[in-house]
């Protein structure tokens, strides 16, 4: 097991170094100099109306003056430091404006995660028990229909239908708090905020349940065909201690780790459902960023995430390893 | 051919209904899109005048330059294609109308008809779904044959990227080589193109891996076949079921990626339809012209469940599991 994972853990660091590479390529090899959008265009400064030194004060604080190695090696420095830098849209610090978008996303994400469990692993268990049944293959369409249906027209939709004048006003048409609640009692800005996050987690969740309730009951169906569900039915155990104590208990562990790929996710936030409802996290941050052309927040979400993945990635084949003992006799060979 | 591979998981596809209608659907849509023309033309297809014959679609006849047929003043005998707009003409006396008759899914904001820009739509959104795949696909079939059947320190590098690949935000990166490389019809096929190859790659490599080491390949290369040709030959055919499984799903998946793109205003650049811009566009107008949004949006949504329905039935098809019974 040490060796295992001591072999795991050497493996980042091509992975790692691969990661931050490829996002300063991407990034420093775009044709069109990024600065160029702040500080005009190299026409203009031909043209005379730009100062060259302006050009060239920005040029130095992104390091586009130095060779690609050198910007490379100090920026990957910096990121390693948990220096992101400072964003060009209003100067400040990458790590604040990204703690500030962060809890939003966060609490998003987190109701969103616990309601697609809540329903999908149920809903997957029941089919597995009654498997085919008209149950089954309704739910199972059901799903897969939900699972096709694209987020972004969902979105609109119950934005068209249930908020603004025309047609139901059921909600908030966007963020995430209404205008002067931020400093209302604990309780009522609560309420407020849940009013506020309805449509976007319905949004979130609903293409969701497809795949964890057939994980589940994929899962399910491997573990009630084998030989001791058989004897705990022969001794006369009732069906729900069966499915719940025998059968669930060793589904669980794909489960669990599942979670662990959820985590990058958990942090990136959806681009697409904030833009909808202008909730401020960290899709809505991104999103900014690339069209501003915001690098140092573009690179430092991109290679916070990535990393996240990384981690996450480790932990779940961690997690195998811990349960299945072959995983850990096979890199030994 | 009969009892063939491919005719059995043909047999086993045909039984699932819903997966075959599905089909029936994905083959429609394939034949609206490459039809776009003739589906869809502010031109007749026939056009016959005091003994002369013109075809106008597809021959542009000089005496018929800057004339529209469709108004009064040029009788004779005309037949034209069913929807009687083309997707880039617009008509500021008819701005933003419902469905009706003249034009039957309504107009947009510059008066163009929704029903030709959803056609020449899936032109765009098919044509990118098919060809993205194809590069992915060749991709990873190419990475995961390499570490599959060489192992070793290949195996290991091809890992460490596919591993690498999967590790990006997959959307973002999409979006800024987009907004930093400039969106166009292109770039957004070879970017979702080039960062889509890992799962395929992961198939290839597990079949080849599974293959290597098989009798029939052990034989091969004790009678001294080469590399090349027992990798094309002998191994890759046998591993394309699960590859075609997974390029279906990635159709579907790339069609939604390419419309989240346009409807971020990153993907194909007007006045080239797509059915994610014509969603985009439709925001502006969401209060009152319902059809903007469900027209294009239910669009998507049949093309992505059709795919993955074929896909599924593919799945179902090629599972030995499902053939003994």
């Amino acid at each position: 097991m040490k060796k295992y994972l001591a072999k795991r853990i050497l493996l980042i660091i091509p992975t790692f170094i691969g990661i931050t590479l490829i996002t300063y390529l991407m990034i420093r090899l775009a044709p069109g100099d990024y600065t160029s959008l702040k500080a005009g265009l190299q026409g203009e400064i031909k043209a005379g109306s730009i100062s060259k030194t302006i050009f060239d004060q920005e040029r130095k604080l992104y390091g586009l003056d130095k060779p690609i190695v050198v910007g490379y090696a100090e920026w990957l420095f910096n990121l390693v430091k948990l220096d992101f830098g400072k964003s060009r849209k209003d100067g400040r610090d990458v790590s604040s404006r990204i703690s500030e978008a962060l809890p939003i996303t966060l609490t998003l994400n987190i109701i969103t995660i616990f309601i697609v469990y809540i329903i999908s692993i149920p809903l997957g268990i029941y089919s597995s028990v009654r498997r085919d049944s008209t149950f089954d293959r309704g739910t199972s369409l059901l799903l897969f229909i939900l699972y096709s249906l694209p987020s972004f027209w969902v979105g609109l939709i119950l934005v068209m239908f249930l908020s603004g004048e025309e047609f139901l006003n059921l909600f908030p048409l966007a963020g995430i708090i209404s205008e002067g609640m931020e400093n209302a009692g604990f309780f009522k800005k609560l309420v407020n905020m849940g009013w506020h996050l309805v449509l976007p987690v319905v949004t979130l969740t609903y293409g969701s349940f497809a795949f964890l309730a057939r994980y589940t009951r994929a899962n399910m169906l491997e573990v009630i065909n084998q030989q001791y569900i058989t004897t705990a039915k022969a001794k006369g155990l009732s069906e729900a201690r069966i499915v719940i104590v025998h059968a669930f208990r060793n589904s669980l562990v794909p489960l669990v780790t599942l979670m662990a790929t959820l985590l990058p996710g958990l942090l990136g936030g959806s681009v697409i459902v904030e833009r909808i409802f202008s909730i401020p996290g960290m899709g809505f941050l991104t999103f900014e960023a690339i069209l501003s052309r915001d690098i140092p927040v573009v690179m430092a979400v991109e290679s916070i995430a990535a990393l996240l993945t990384l981690v996450g990635i480790l932990i779940a084949d961690f997690a195998y390893a811990l349960v299945d003992p072959r995983i850990r006799l096979e890199s030994k060979i | 051919m009969k009892s063939g591979y491919w005719y059995r998981v043909w047999r086993e596809f045909k039984k699932n209904r819903l997966s075959v209608a599905a089909g029936i659907v994905v083959v429609f849509l394939f034949f609206i899109a490459i039809l776009a023309p003739l589906l869809s033309n502010d031109k007749p297809y026939v056009y016959i005048k005091e003994n002369q014959i013109y075809f106008p679609i597809f021959y542009s006849h000089r005496d018929l330059d800057g004339i529209d047929l469709r108004k009064a003043g040029h009788d004779g005998f005309k037949i034209f294609p069913p929807i009687k707009y083309s997707y880039s003409e617009y008509d500021l006396d008819s701005i933003v109308l419902p469905p009706s008759s003249k034009h039957i899914l309504g107009t947009d904001e510059q008066g163009r008809d929704i029903a030709a820009r959803l056609i020449y739509g899936a032109r765009v959104s098919i044509f990118i779904g098919f060809i993205a795949v194809a590069i992915y696909v060749s991709i990873g079939i190419m990475m995961g044959a390499a570490a599959g059947y060489y192992g070793g320190i290949v195996d290991l590098i091809i890992s460490r990227l596919i591993e690498l690949m999967l590790c990006f935000p997959t959307f973002f990166l999409i979006l800024t080589i987009l907004a930093l490389w400039g969106p166009s019809l292109v770039s957004v096929m070879v970017v979702i193109g080039l960062t889509g190859w890992t799962g395929i790659a992961r198939i290839v490599r597990g079949e080849f891996l599974r293959l290597r080491e098989m009798d029939y390949i052990s034989a091969a290369k004790a009678i001294g076949v080469n590399d090349a040709m027992i990798i094309l030959k002998h191994m890759l055919p046998n591993s394309l079921a699960p590859v075609l499984v997974s390029a279906t799903f990635g159709i579907a998946s790339t069609i939604l990626i390419e419309s989240s793109l346009s409807f971020l205003g990153f993907g194909v650049q007007p006045p080239t339809p797509s059915w994610g811009e014509l969603l985009n566009q439709s925001r502006d107008f969401m209060d009152f012209a319902w059809w903007l949004t469900i027209i294009p949006g239910f669009a998507i949504f049949i093309t992505i469940t059709s795919y993955n329905l074929v896909g599924e039935g593919l799945q179902d098809a090629i599972d030995p599991k499902s053939m003994k019974k």
